[in-house]
């Protein structure tokens, strides 16, 4: 980088190299150019422009058809007083506080099991594969296997002795049962990332510790748990932004019922961009979205990176 | 270090809910063949049941549009074009992480490797991008989608992941910092453009991580919904997801044929199945490493 | 690596210029768009006869599920992607008149000296709107009871019986006293006979689907044989969703599955529906549509008829709604796009598809040849008919802001059935809200 403040007049015999490597550097520079060039195109095109765009939209009133009318922040102080939109910010974080703890604690008990019992990768491949089939195919299983009076789970239930559940067609299960696909179809994942992690801790802390006489939840609380805090954060980085943006899983179990009891966040703005085509008001909870996401990952990032130096 | 417990109390324990968990990932999976094998007539009376009704393979020729044994008096020819759908979806797929392989890998090389102005703004740009929320570029994308004529056509459909995600990007950087550098620059005095630089050398040397983002693609634009869903919605577009939730939203107006619906999702699972017994190690450390960056 | 990355972009350079192609000469091609699989083939039938009598004219039916029909059709419209001709509804019938997308076919009609009193009776003038006809009407439903035989004659309940039944939303009449009769218990009491569990029900009498907001299979006939009108007039700006009438009728729905026990619940009839319970025998009867028809004839493996719906205080009501096809405006072809629907207007058309026995078509004699397909199969559907003859019935609401008017009444009638509080309060604050659009 110093090269760059010689000056090619400070010697005459240094003027054809300083020009060549001048010629080199802005050589360098087009290559850097041309190699991002179709990237960046992908990004300023289908990232940047959009987002510009939708905070245009957000701020008029626009049904596809006709022709959009400026209308100001109408649509953002609409959603303020909105009780369907914070019914569904209510939905919506009822189903991360549902499926991240939960999610999160299966697969980690999946792999600490797996790392001290079993670890074949016949086993791990076994727990991944709900993870390889879409959200659609789990929810469409699910829902037949869900149904209140035919279902397979409600015939075991019964047969334990335990009454019959509605799951996805009650008000009150609705947005659990739709968690619990979610969790089914993830936790595997989970699972591997933080049995991924298990391998990186050095195993001879064990030993020292087992030296000591610690028994197995001991180490599993000093030791395991606060290193594998980095993976820790980038599951919970990960899955939390996902859960907020759950949308497949209720477009084919509850399209967002019954009585709105899973109308999530992207159900809501589903709805009223391609239901009732308000398209500006659907883009102006999109923007609002946009930005609590921003914010969340934010506070992750510095807790992520806080992590990261903790285990050097 | 493998050091293997006794078969103590908590350890029979450990092995009981490891089974137990294993046996919940595969139920679903169970689900879906014994109805897909069993005679649509039968399929209500046994949907509480583990073990299928009457036995039949009809509902699979059914659904792919073969002459069956199975026929339903409410005729209804072929409710997923089921080849279809699957050459769909492999376009879609491939098309995509063809696409973000190559073109991710390049700029990631550019952001790891050489200097320019404005490289790390651009790239910050990039992370931060990460963080729109899909939704909030769906309406201005299926908007511009719509401009361009590209509605139901590939095109359209992979238009904006093909050139780049920002996932990918990423990725890949990450990996082209930590490579060694000396062959560069070995290459680069022997006059090897900065191209050849990248397709001969470099690349080849992130083989394994290629793989893994590969991967990774697969399974996202395989299992890709609500894009698709917007943007293809013409039959010769329509990747399997779609076909899928098609046949699934007539429940609002009537029954699907669900012994027919699940053959579709058993055939529609098939390829992903295979491919975990192919490379299912490859697929597990794939996963694994995701989270390692 | 390099190779499979090499073999890939080899693959995508062959594939883009094939997707970029442009799609062959559709000059001659009618697409026409439809929601239901069950008739998609039919109408490939009169499209076959069509094709045959305009020669280089070329039909192309698409079907898609319901609620993906809608979203397609309106992104279509917005990306001048939609079809020549699609099958309507009245739900959707004034957000497209609004949005212009449908073409006038007045002039068209005039022109070829279509006989619209060829229909049945009020078909065609649910699609007329400002003097003008907006849709050629296709065919119609109407809703009945269907039943399990061999579960009413062991209940000791003549077909006679069964079809002469009154009910009223107070105490239910003889029709209540006929699922008592029908229910049974765990313990195989009826639902009529002392001791008997409703919390514990093996089979229930009666079922119906996760309630829409307009109740068309679900209560709409019992509220409108009681006195109910949900809107002021077609084409009006007031919903009644706050009438006594309403909350009285949906109260005793509500009561019947949660405090008697002889119909399922809401929460117990899944996104299914009623007719897999039917078919699994934990139902004796339900509500349904005359387009359920062949779905119950497919999954239903014992005898099984359909009965007329009870009468009411104000006589026996179904709710009467008729499809139509209509042309968009943006079509290229509009010429070969009125020979489609003018044939499938047809005489020669609706009798291929009233022959198909899956929906009752729009002209007279085509219902006839419908009624006899279904006679053929062993099945009497004159439940059907018998309420749109008797002219005892009522049209589909056609209002303005339609879809976002069900949503919230479909959330409203949802909370009043799982008993989500006051029936009362939830459906004025509902009919509040809905009025607000206007």
């Amino acid at each position: 980088m110093t090269d760059r403040h010689r000056s090619p007049l400070s010697g005459t015999s240094r003027t054809a190299s300083g020009t060549s490597r001048a010629a080199r550097k802005w050589r360098e520079a087009l290559t850097g150019y041309a190699f991002v060039a179709p990237a960046f195109v992908g990004f300023a095109v289908f990232y940047l422009l959009p987002t510009v765009r939708a905070m245009q939209i957000s701020l008029t009133d626009w049904n596809l058809l006709r022709a959009p009318r400026f209308v100001g922040l109408a649509n953002f102080e609409r959603l303020l007083h909105d009780d369907k939109f914070w019914h569904s910010c209510e939905v919506t974080l009822a189903y991360v506080l549902y499926n991240i703890p939960l999610q999160t604690a299966l697969g980690l008990a999946l792999a600490v099991l797996s790392d001290r019992l079993a670890r074949s990768v016949i086993l791990r491949a076994l727990i991944i594969s709900p993870y390889l089939i879409s959200n659609v195919v789990s929810g469409l299983i699910w829902l037949f296997m869900l149904d209140p009076l035919l279902g397979l789970t409600n015939a075991w239930l019964v047969a334990v002795g335990l009454p019959h559940q509605p799951f996805l067609a009650s008000p009150d299960q609705a947005i659990i049962s739709v968690a619990g696909i979610s969790i089914w179809r993830h936790t595997g994942l989970t699972a591997l990332l933080f049995y991924a992690g298990l391998q990186s801790i050095p195993k001879h802390l064990y030993e020292a510790a087992r030296l000591e006489g610690a028994g197995e939840w001991l180490m599993f609380r000093r030791i395991t748990l606060p290193l594998l805090r980095p993976v820790m954060a980038f599951v919970l980085v990960t899955t939390i932004i996902g859960s907020f943006q759950v949308f497949d899983v209720i477009a084919v179990t509850t399209s967002g019922g019954p009585a709105d009891a899973s109308r999530v966040i992207l159900w809501f703005i589903y709805e009223n961009a391609f239901q009732f085509n308000k398209m500006g008001y659907a883009s102006a909870v999109s923007i609002l979205l946009f930005l609590v996401l921003i914010l969340i990952t934010l506070v992750q990032m510095r807790l992520l990176r806080a992590d990261q130096s903790d285990l050097d | 270090m493998v050091r293997k417990l006794r078969l103590t109390v908590p350890a029979a324990f450990g092995y009981l809910m490891l089974a137990g968990f294993v046996g919940v990932s595969l139920l679903p999976f169970w689900v879906a063949i014994k109805t897909a094998i069993t005679q649509p007539g039968d399929v209500f009376q046994t949907a509480s049941s583990i073990a299928p009704g009457e036995l039949t393979f009809g509902n699979f020729t059914r659904v792919l549009g073969l002459p069956s044994s199975v026929e339903l008096t409410s005729v209804r020819a072929s409710p997923i074009n089921f080849a279809l759908s699957l050459r769909n979806s492999l376009i879609y797929t491939a098309l995509t992480v063809a696409g973000q392989l190559f073109f991710s890998s390049l700029a990631a090389y550019a952001f790891a490797r050489l200097k320019f102005p404005g490289r790390n703004l651009m790239f910050y740009g990039f992370l931060a991008s990460t963080m729109i929320p899909a939704i909030v570029l769906f309406i201005p994308n299926f908007i511009l989608i719509k401009d361009l004529g590209l509605i139901n056509t590939f095109a359209g459909m992979v238009a904006p992941t093909v050139l780049m995600t920002p996932f990918a990007v990423f990725f890949m950087r990450q990996f082209f910092l930590s490579a060694p550098r000396e062959l560069d620059e070995a290459a680069k005095l022997e006059g090897a453009s900065a191209f050849q630089i990248f397709w001969r050398i470099a690349l080849p040397i992130q083989a394994g991580p290629m793989a893994t983002l590969a991967i990774l693609l697969s399974i996202n634009s395989w299992n890709e919904f609500f894009w698709p869903f917007l943007v293809g919605r013409g039959e010769d577009v329509r990747v399997m997801a779609v076909a899928l939730s098609d046949f699934m939203s007539q429940t609002s107006q009537r029954t699907p044929d669900w012994s027919g619906l699940m053959a579709a999702l058993t055939l529609s699972i098939l390829p992903v199945i295979a491919l975990l017994f192919v490379f299912g190690r490859q697929i597990v450390e794939s996963l694994q490493s995701s989270g390692m960056k | 690596m390099r190779k499979l990355l090499a073999a890939s972009l080899a693959v995508t350079t062959a594939i883009v210029p094939m997707m970029l192609a442009p799609a062959k000469a559709a000059d001659a091609t009618v697409s026409y768009w439809m929601w239901d699989g069950n008739q998609a083939p039919v109408y490939r039938q009169c499209a076959d006869k069509f094709e045959a009598a305009n020669p280089g004219v070329k039909v192309q039916i698409t079907q898609d599920g319901w609620d993906n029909y809608w979203t397609k059709l309106t992104t279509g419209f917005t990306s001048a992607t939609a079809p020549d001709v699609f099958v309507n509804h009245i739900s959707r019938f004034p957000e497209f008149l609004a949005n212009g997308v449908m073409e006038d076919l007045t002039a068209r009609i005039a022109a070829d000296k279509v006989d619209m009193s060829a229909y049945l009776p009020g078909l065609a003038d649910s699609w007329n709107k400002g003097a003008k006809q907006w849709g050629l009407p296709k065919d119609w439903d109407t809703i009945a009871i269907f039943y399990n035989k061999k579960m009413v004659a062991d209940a000791g309940i003549t077909d006679e019986q069964l079809a002469n039944l009154d009910w009223n939303p107070n105490d239910g009449g003889t029709f209540e006293k006929a699922l008592a009769k029908l229910t049974v218990d765990a313990k195989g009491k009826h639902g009529d006979q002392p001791g008997f569990d409703p919390k514990n029900v093996a089979v229930y009498a009666w079922s119906y689907d996760p309630p829409d907001g307009f109740g068309q299979q679900e209560f709409s006939h019992f509220a409108a044989s009681a006195g109910f009108q949900a809107v002021d007039k077609p084409w009006g700006t007031k919903y009644f969703y706050d009438s006594p009438i309403l909350a009285k009728t949906l109260t005793w729905l509500r009561d019947l599955s949660i405090v008697k026990g002889f119909s399922t619940n809401g929460e117990q009839v899944g996104r299914l529906g009623p007719s897999p319970l039917f078919a699994a025998g934990k139902i004796a009867m339900a509500p349904q549509g005359s387009w359920m028809l062949s779905t119950y004839r497919d999954n239903a493996k014992f005898a099984w008829g359909v009965a007329p719906l009870p009468k009411g205080p104000e006589g026996r009501k179904s709710m009467f709604n008729g499809l139509a096809d209509s042309i968009w405006s943006g079509s290229k072809n509009k010429d070969a796009a009125w020979a489609w629907v003018k044939y499938l207007g047809s005489s020669e058309c609706q009798t291929i598809v009233g022959k198909a026995g899956v929906v009752f078509p729009a002209r007279p004699e085509a219902v006839d040849a419908a009624v006899k397909a279904h006679q053929a199969k062993g099945i009497d559907v004159s439940a059907f008919t018998l309420v749109a003859k008797a002219g005892s019935t009522f049209p589909y609401p056609i209002m303005d802001h339609g879809s976002e008017a069900y949503a919230i009444l479909k959330t409203a009638v949802t909370n009043v059935l799982l008993n989500q509080g006051d029936p009362a309060k939830i459906l004025k604050d509902a009919n509040d809200e809905v009025n607000k659009l206007f």
